[in-house]
């Protein structure tokens, strides 16, 4: 990965089409600036993970057999049978 | 009252008032923005999320503080405001907020997505899928196995 030092108020150039500005340093966080052609999509990376999981979320929902045994472990004093093999 | 036969939960009929609407969507479904909240006794503490505009969307949810009883929510003000709450400040769970993580069921056992909880202002149930700003919190947060809950 390539890292660069840079403060507040100075660009990096990726290509010639992006330019990214360092707007604002906080204490714990960084304010950026993004300047890139309307195509190309700009998000934030946690955003990507939550599209994600929520795609594999809506699909997985189906099985009745996975929901009962969500709701058996989720209900305390109501565990699985013992002498259930499964 | 209007209803629906949804591919999960069967027909299910609902409350116009009832709809929770998220104004941008949720993360990859951008243009699903109307659900209903759907409990059953048997399910309980389970709560779906279904789409009123795909009777095949439903997300199954827990209420956070069932999977994480510290979860400290952690929203920006833009998330805020889009759902009308004050942007000055964190709302609190269960009087200003419904707070839902959504659970996926894998083979591999459940995770549930402590990143980004579901936020449904009681106010006027509008409602945000929220990507957290602090704590750490993982997009697939391990629910207990039957062997961990065993060994309890």
């Amino acid at each position: 990965m390539l890292m660069m030092s840079r403060r507040e108020g100075e660009t990096i150039l990726i290509g010639d089409a992006i330019e990214i500005v360092i707007t604002h340093i906080g204490r714990t966080r960084v304010r950026v600036g993004i300047r890139a052609p309307r195509e190309t999509p700009v998000i934030a990376r946690e955003v990507k993970l939550v599209r994600e999981e929520n795609r594999a979320a809506a699909v997985a929902g189906g099985s009745p057999e996975a929901l009962t045994g969500l709701i058996s472990r989720l209900k305390p004093g109501q565990a699985p049978g013992s002498g259930n093999p499964g | 009252m209007p209803s629906l036969n949804t591919k999960n939960l069967g027909a299910i009929s609902w409350e116009p008032a009832s709809e929770i609407e998220f104004p941008c969507g949720l993360p990859g479904f951008e243009d699903r923005r109307r659900f209903v909240a759907v409990h059953f006794g048997h399910t309980d503490p389970l709560i779906f999320l279904q789409s009123v505009d795909d009777a095949a969307l439903c997300f199954i949810t827990l209420p956070i503080r069932a999977v994480e009883p510290d979860y400290r929510l952690s929203v920006r003000e833009e998330d805020l405001a889009l759902v009308g709450l004050p942007t000055d400040r964190t709302p609190h769970i269960g009087e200003d907020v419904h707070c839902l993580a959504v659970l996926s069921i894998r083979e591999t056992g459940t995770t549930a997505n402590l990143l980004a909880p579901v936020i449904v202002n009681l106010k006027n149930l509008k409602a945000v899928q929220a990507v957290a700003q602090e704590g750490g919190y993982s997009h697939q947060h391990p629910l207990p196995t039957e062997e961990m809950a065993a060994a309890c």
